[in-house]
């Protein structure tokens, strides 16, 4: 149901289990370290947040695209579809889904190009390789690997509730807490945890950065804490990953070890 | 997906509508009878907006939803822009059910009618969804009297305060006023205006309120109930396309619908109340006496069927698969992505 995530095909279908995560991507795992998978997938996650801004849509709807994004590789390798042409289809489909105005196709690989080349052009020195009618095509091969599940639900809502609960002036920890929330959309977090236990773990790592003791209030929640404590590992060590990793004279050679689709476009 | 396309065996033509055509088919591998409603292509520039948003729209919805009266998508295939919904197979709707003269309706048909629509509608509200195109012909009906809710195409999630929505939805005799007055910000009290006016067409066997204009559906919606004003409607004058009506009077419910009982006026009082905000949700008139007041609604198998199908297809009984949520398993695992 849309409005009970009990009952979603977000908690029924798709809260994944580590082992079967990684079970899925043993394929990729021959040729790429854990870490070297999860840097790539950054890579991408930050593709699909400027594709986000340069288009002008929502958080909510950035959050979404790479949702599908996950959900698509947690059941395929990653040569399966170049994640190049997958990052922007999932961005198409999540406007579409979420209706926030629309994007017409064309703009959108204008928006794919103009990024390529002003802001990701550390990584690839040629043009966007695709077209409108390979967009289409994976629009509806996204769909149906997503096996039509659609809604996915965001920590943003529950994030907002918590801190109100929390007290009247808590706008800064709100603001950091939900930067954690869209570093989260980096890690696999999206797909292991519901998005209410993601919102706690978000507003914990926020309050030990801003050094805010709330103890007593987090004892309150009714929470598996445990999970807690996992889903703020995670964070931290992505945390420390970007600390020792320069994504600009790394990603290149990354792409390159990338396992790759037989079937390139032509031009 | 499009290997899919074989699993399904067209039996006849259904209908056509303005984006879809209707087929009744045959799953190959079950047996079951189900509708498969193909997409129309459209234009070249449709075509490049890839996957049609109403079938989107349909699709990410009905995924969700699991309810008696609510209609069960089981599967989606096609390629590209090129795509198939399958449903519950269901004989007939509520629109060919009225128009039909051979039936006539008793006091308990109409009770049944409307309790299943106000769950499937309950439901729906419940899980914040507007669905925003109520009429007799969206209630399907099957051959053992079960309604269901159908035409997502026009559904909508509410309950994010930022959000509008524009006033261009529902077929327009079943428009709420406000609606018309161009309200951006509106809720559930939308579909139950619609629910209003089609029960009250169950009891009159032609539209309640058949407007010949946006302006006209305005006229004949006020001088049946009365026109509004800031005291029976607060804020009224604030919506964009406010106009202000002449003072018509309401007319007594009970000299419009002269065989109903009491609590059904009530019930229909209440839906068609010109205030949103005065009109009851599904839950709460679920709660009216006329509900649990005798006669009790009619089981399925007393509803009337249409004389259209009364006699045909005897073998398609049985047919009922409510629950069989389509997977994809079968082709989850499927090889390279081919381009070409």
């Amino acid at each position: 149901m849309a409005g009970n995530f009990w009952q979603s095909s977000h908690y029924q279908q798709w809260i994944l289990d580590k082992q079967d995560l990684v079970r899925e991507r043993q394929l990729d795992l021959q040729i790429l370290s854990e870490e070297e998978y999860q840097k790539i997938g950054i890579f991408f996650s930050n593709f699909i947040q400027i594709l986000g801004e340069q288009l002008k849509l929502k958080q909510q709807v950035i959050a979404t695209a790479t949702v599908y994004f996950k959900r698509f590789y947690a059941r395929n390798s990653l040569k399966c579809i170049d994640p190049l042409l997958l990052s922007p289809t999932c961005v198409f489909l999540a406007s579409k889904v979420e209706e926030f105005g629309v994007i017409s196709n064309s703009r959108l690989i204008t928006t794919c190009q103009t990024v390529l080349k002003n802001k990701l052009n550390y990584a690839y020195t040629q043009e966007f390789p695709y077209r409108t009618n390979h967009i289409l095509e994976c629009e509806f091969y996204l769909l149906e690997n997503l096996d039509c599940c659609l809604i996915v639900f965001q920590p943003y809502r529950p994030l907002l509730q918590l801190v109100q609960d929390i007290g009247q002036h808590e706008d800064q920890l709100l603001a950091l807490a939900w930067r954690v929330v869209n570093d989260s959309l980096r890690t696999d977090l999206s797909l292991l945890y519901p998005p209410y236990q993601i919102a706690i773990g978000c507003l914990q790592i926020a309050c030990v950065i801003m050094q805010k003791d709330l103890k007593s209030w987090f004892a309150e929640l009714n929470v598996d804490i445990d999970k807690i404590q996992e889903i703020s590992r995670y964070i931290i060590n992505l945390f420390e990953l970007w600390k020792s990793y320069d994504e600009k004279k790394d990603i290149q050679g990354l792409l390159n070890k990338m396992p790759k689709s037989k079937l390139q476009p032509t031009r | 997906m499009d290997s899919k396309s074989k699993k399904y065996e067209i039996i006849e033509f259904l209908g056509e509508g303005q984006f879809a055509t209707v087929y009744k088919a045959k799953d190959s591998v079950t047996d079951k009878i189900v509708a498969v409603k193909k997409i129309k292509l459209g234009t070249a520039e449709d075509a490049k907006d890839g996957v049609n948003r109403t079938a989107l729209r349909e699709i990410k919805l009905l995924i969700e939803l699991d309810h008696e009266n609510i209609i069960a998508l089981f599967d989606v295939f096609g390629h590209l822009s090129n795509i198939s919904l399958v449903y519950d197979f269901m004989d007939t709707d509520l629109e060919v059910i009225i128009k039909d003269s051979s039936i006539v309706f008793t006091q308990s048909h109409i009770k049944a009618y409307t309790i299943m629509t106000l769950k499937g509608l309950e439901y729906l509200h419940m899980n914040w969804i507007l669905h925003r195109d109520l009429k007799p012909n969206n209630l399907l009906v099957n051959k053992k009297g079960i309604l269901k809710i159908a035409d997502f195409g026009l559904a909508k999630r509410f309950g994010t305060p930022d959000r509008l929505h524009t006033h261009r939805v529902v077929t327009r005799f079943y428009r709420a006023p406000e609606l018309l007055f161009g309200a951006r910000a509106y809720g559930p009290a939308v579909d139950i205006w619609a629910v209003g006016c089609i029960v009250a067409e169950l009891l009159l066997r032609v539209p309640f309120l058949p407007g010949e204009s946006d302006l006209d559906q305005l006229t004949k919606i006020f001088t049946t109930l009365g026109s509004p004003n800031e005291e029976t409607w607060p804020g009224v004058a604030k919506l964009s396309d406010y106009v202000v009506f002449k003072k018509f009077p309401a007319i007594p419910l009970r000299e419009i619908f002269t065989a109903a009982p009491n609590e059904l006026l009530d019930v229909i009082g209440g839906m068609l109340n010109v205030n949103p905000l005065a009109r009851p949700t599904s839950s709460e008139a679920l709660q009216m006496p006329y509900f649990s007041n005798r006669p009790p609604p009619s089981l399925g198998s007393q509803l009337p069927i249409p004389s259209c199908i009364r006699d045909s297809n005897p073998e398609d009984q049985d047919q009922d698969a409510k629950g069989q949520k389509r997977k994809f398993t079968d082709y989850s695992e499927g090889g390279n992505y081919d381009f070409n």
